[in-house]
């Protein structure tokens, strides 16, 4: 907690491959080594670790066992390794999260419509406008399952604490708010296959919205009573901001560049996740070291959600429409797999820079990043993420809900949309 | 540094020149400035430094930067900034102000507790000062969403739509940047209670802001019955909640008892009110006028003379006061409403709102600090 995210993953980077990311990325300018220490193959790499994904997709996502024998496959240290291991023989049968978590969440939309109370009909319309029960609702899922984990690690069995359940509600709550922000930002007409907030009701509105569940978030964190607890969430909302603020600016030196990028993605999607399981962690352990494996599972399986995100920006959609969406270039924006591409094809440097302004930049760039391995790249370090996840929640005692969590490591790297 | 920054955001203004509307400043008599900065010098340093923090941030400083891009056009953060420039200058904080202020006048904590008087600044807790600056970031905030132009509205003919959706961006995330700082701030008091109070206030304010917009509709306003009764309730949501709760979670913070709470929140209830009512009262109560006021057409003065004349009449004088252009003549209007007891009214109804505020305040004890929110109570009367 102490030291910067980044400045952790570096260092944890660096333990377990000698070069540490940036400076192997750097190094290898594109051609070879990258993960070149690894020991679990050999061959043209791009081809390897296409039909490493192929498999990934094609095997049953509900089997742990065989995935749990393809990330031995992966894995490129000892110590990660031994851990993952650990997991597989931790649990027999094994559950589905989604129905591990189900009566936890069966009221999440209800229980949030009744935060969002306002006597105002339109107003009220429109905040509930995304909690319509056809989102993923990934954040309470996680937070319900870790606050599980946590009780039966610190040998408090039952129900889950009124605080846990409200957590997951709050965590909800405060991605759907910034959401709506981003859409606005962005001039963004569709979310979920339905028409955005500011595309119906117009900019102004959008964003009233957007503070008003902001502000009945806030309330009911307040009602919990825990003061730490409000701290580590309001924290989050300063890191949203401040993250959208990240992707203003672009930076001239490649390292950097990087770096700018992982921060920027902590930021804006891990430190929900992260705070939301630390806050979870507090409200029934007093351990700090608990707090931070709740912690440090959320921040990496964050940060490895939103680089598959950034990945299937390139990749979703390309085999329906021919045309991957892309939205993320058209909105100036360099992530992963670009940043990776550019050190293959310096061209894109110049076009990062000027954030794909000029006439064309958007499919040239695509069609660098396509050519470049910079989408294998960015799923590889998705998955050196996951398994940093996996290892921390290992530290937890063995329970149905913490497998699930591990489960969801899977889904995450495996997600096609 | 504080230079540096003012000039960047100065520099937005000069090129428009003269500021035509700030969102900030009151358009109040010169007694009204006077009581004010007489009550800062009360509370000793005005405030405490979250909001310049805020302002050297490097966030803050990209957005004035990019607002320079926005000189020239049409989007209201233009206004807001140069307010915000203003505002500073002349330290118009009224609403932290006023936190202060009942702070010092309610006293030290009489529980035992873990607050220490020693701790006590010009007779002001640390977690009172932070919560006045808490107020007005919250208040800074809105100003700014408040600007946020819809897209869909704006005709080419009004300038260039990248300019707007430029400047919707800029207005977000500084929007959103402010009350970030507040919520974190909120956090730092190390009360659940006052989080969840101006948490609720932040939500009155939503909720009024929704309700001005839909009611600055002009259609509506011909169309649907309104009257002083909605007025008064949209313009506590809008003005009113921030402060009358800010000032009860003041008091929560120096742990003083549910009366001293009850009575704090209905001094900034009705001194916000009183306060909304002096400035509707502006346009009609200023005699000399080089150029014709603009009003609201759903400000306090024009709310009763319509509730007073009639819907039908009310349609009338509407009708009158049409140019050949199919615009408001706004000095025909002003005539009209004056001509009618409206006016009069809202300056009575004014003058019940603040007594309301100075009766709340008589439970303190006599002060220095009582005696300068008497005086603000008094100087929303005087026209």
């Amino acid at each position: 907690m102490a030291a910067p995210w980044w400045r952790l993953c570096r260092r944890w980077s660096t333990t377990c491959m000698s070069p540490g990311v940036f400076e192997a990325g750097r190094r290898s300018n594109g051609r070879s080594v990258w993960f070149g220490r690894a020991s679990w193959s050999s061959g043209p790499r791009a081809q390897r670790q296409l039909s490493a994904l192929q498999t990934q997709k094609t095997q049953d996502p509900l089997n742990l066992k065989s995935s749990v024998t393809r990330h031995k496959s992966r894995l490129l240290c000892p110590t990660l390794r031994s851990c993952s291991c650990r997991t597989a023989h931790s649990d027999a049968k094994l559950k589905d999260p989604f129905t591990l978590a189900q009566k936890d969440l069966t009221s999440l939309y209800d229980d949030i419509k009744k935060e969002l109370f306002v006597s105002k009909e339109e107003l009220k319309s429109l905040c509930d406008y995304y909690f319509d029960g056809k989102g993923k609702a990934i954040r309470p899922l996680i937070v319900v399952l870790m606050a599980r984990a946590l009780n039966i690690h610190s040998n408090k069995a039952g129900d889950l604490l009124p605080g846990q359940r409200a957590i997951a509600m709050i965590s909800e709550m405060i991605h759907t708010a910034s959401l709506v922000h981003d859409d606005v930002i962005d001039g963004s007409d569709k979310r979920r296959g339905k028409r955005t907030i500011n595309e119906v009701w117009g900019e102004r509105k959008a964003i009233l919205a957007g503070d008003f569940i902001l502000s009945a978030a806030s309330m009911a964190l307040a009602r919990i009573g825990d003061i730490a607890v409000v701290k580590v969430l309001s924290q989050v909302i300063e890191d949203l901001v401040r993250g959208e603020f990240m992707q203003l600016g672009s930076k001239e030196n490649e390292n950097e560049r990087f770096k700018h990028y992982l921060e920027k993605t902590f930021k804006k999607t891990a430190s929900l996740i992260a705070n939301s399981c630390k806050a979870v962690s507090i409200l029934v352990n007093s351990d700090p070291d608990v707090h931070e494996i709740a912690y440090q599972y959320g921040k990496n399986v964050g940060i490895a959600f939103q680089l598959v995100d950034d990945v299937l920006d390139f990749t979703s959609g390309a085999s329906q429409l021919g045309k991957p969406s892309a939205a993320d270039l058209k909105l100036g924006l360099a992530t992963g797999p670009v940043l990776f591409a550019c050190q293959q094809f310096p061209e894109l440097h110049a076009m990062i820079m000027r954030r794909f302004s000029s006439n064309g930049d958007v499919d040239r760039a695509w069609q660098y990043v396509l050519q470049s391995d910079g989408v294998q790249q960015t799923n590889y370090l998705a998955q050196r993420y996951c398994q940093e996840a996996i290892r921390q929640i290992s530290q937890l005692q063995p329970s149905p809900e913490r497998d699930a969590l591990i489960r969801i490591t899977e889904m995450v790297l495996t997600r096609d949309k | 540094m504080l230079p540096a920054v003012r000039s960047r955001l100065c520099c937005a203004r000069s090129r428009r020149g003269q500021r035509t509307l700030s969102l900030f400043s009151s358009s109040g008599p010169s007694n009204w400035n006077k009581v004010v900065s007489d009550a800062e010098k009360i509370v000793g340093y005005p405030t405490s430094f979250m909001s310049l923090r805020c302002l050297l941030s490097d966030e803050l400083s990209n957005v004035a930067m990019h607002v320079r891009k926005l000189a020239g056009t049409q989007h209201p953060l233009l206004n807001t900034a140069r307010g915000f420039v203003y505002d500073s200058r002349n330290n118009l904080q009224m609403r932290g102000l006023v936190v202060l202020l009942l702070s010092k006048a309610a006293g030290p904590s009489h529980q035992a507790s873990s607050l220490l008087p020693q701790d006590m600044v010009s007779g002001i807790y640390p977690s009172q000062r932070n919560l006045a600056e808490i107020t007005e970031l919250i208040h800074t905030a809105f100003l700014v969403h408040r600007g946020i132009v819809d897209l869909k509205e704006w005709t080419l003919s009004d300038g260039p739509l990248k300019d707007m959706q430029f400047g919707n961006k800029m207005a977000v995330l500084s929007g959103d940047f402010l009350l970030a700082n507040a919520c974190t701030g909120l956090a730092q008091l190390n009360n659940t209670k006052v989080v969840e109070l101006i948490s609720s206030a932040i939500g009155d304010l939503v909720q009024g802001i929704y309700y001005e917009n839909a009611n600055n509709s002009e259609e509506k306003n011909l169309s649907s019955g309104v009257d002083v009764v909605a007025w008064e309730e949209q313009a506590f949501l809008s003005h009113g909640a921030l402060l009358a709760k800010s000032c009860q979670a003041a008091m929560e913070l120096a742990e003083h008892d549910k009366e001293a709470q009850r009575l704090a929140y209905k001094y900034g209830k009705h001194l916000s009110l009183g306060h909304n009512l002096n400035s509707d009262l502006q346009p009609f109560v200023k005699s000399s006028m080089t150029e014709p006021m603009l009003f609201s057409l759903t400000s306090a003065p024009v709310m009763f003379h319509r509730q007073l004349v009639g819907q039908e009449r009310w349609h009338q004088q509407l009708q009158q006061a049409k140019t050949l252009r199919n615009q408001l003549d706004y000095s025909k209007l002003l005539a009209a409403v004056k001509s009618e007891k409206g006016v009069s009214s809202a300056v009575d109804l004014c003058c019940y709102h603040s007594n309301k505020a100075l009766e709340a305040i008589q439970a303190f004890p006599s002060s220095e600090a009582r005696s300068a929110l008497e005086n603000i109570a008094s100087a929303i009367t005087k026209f």
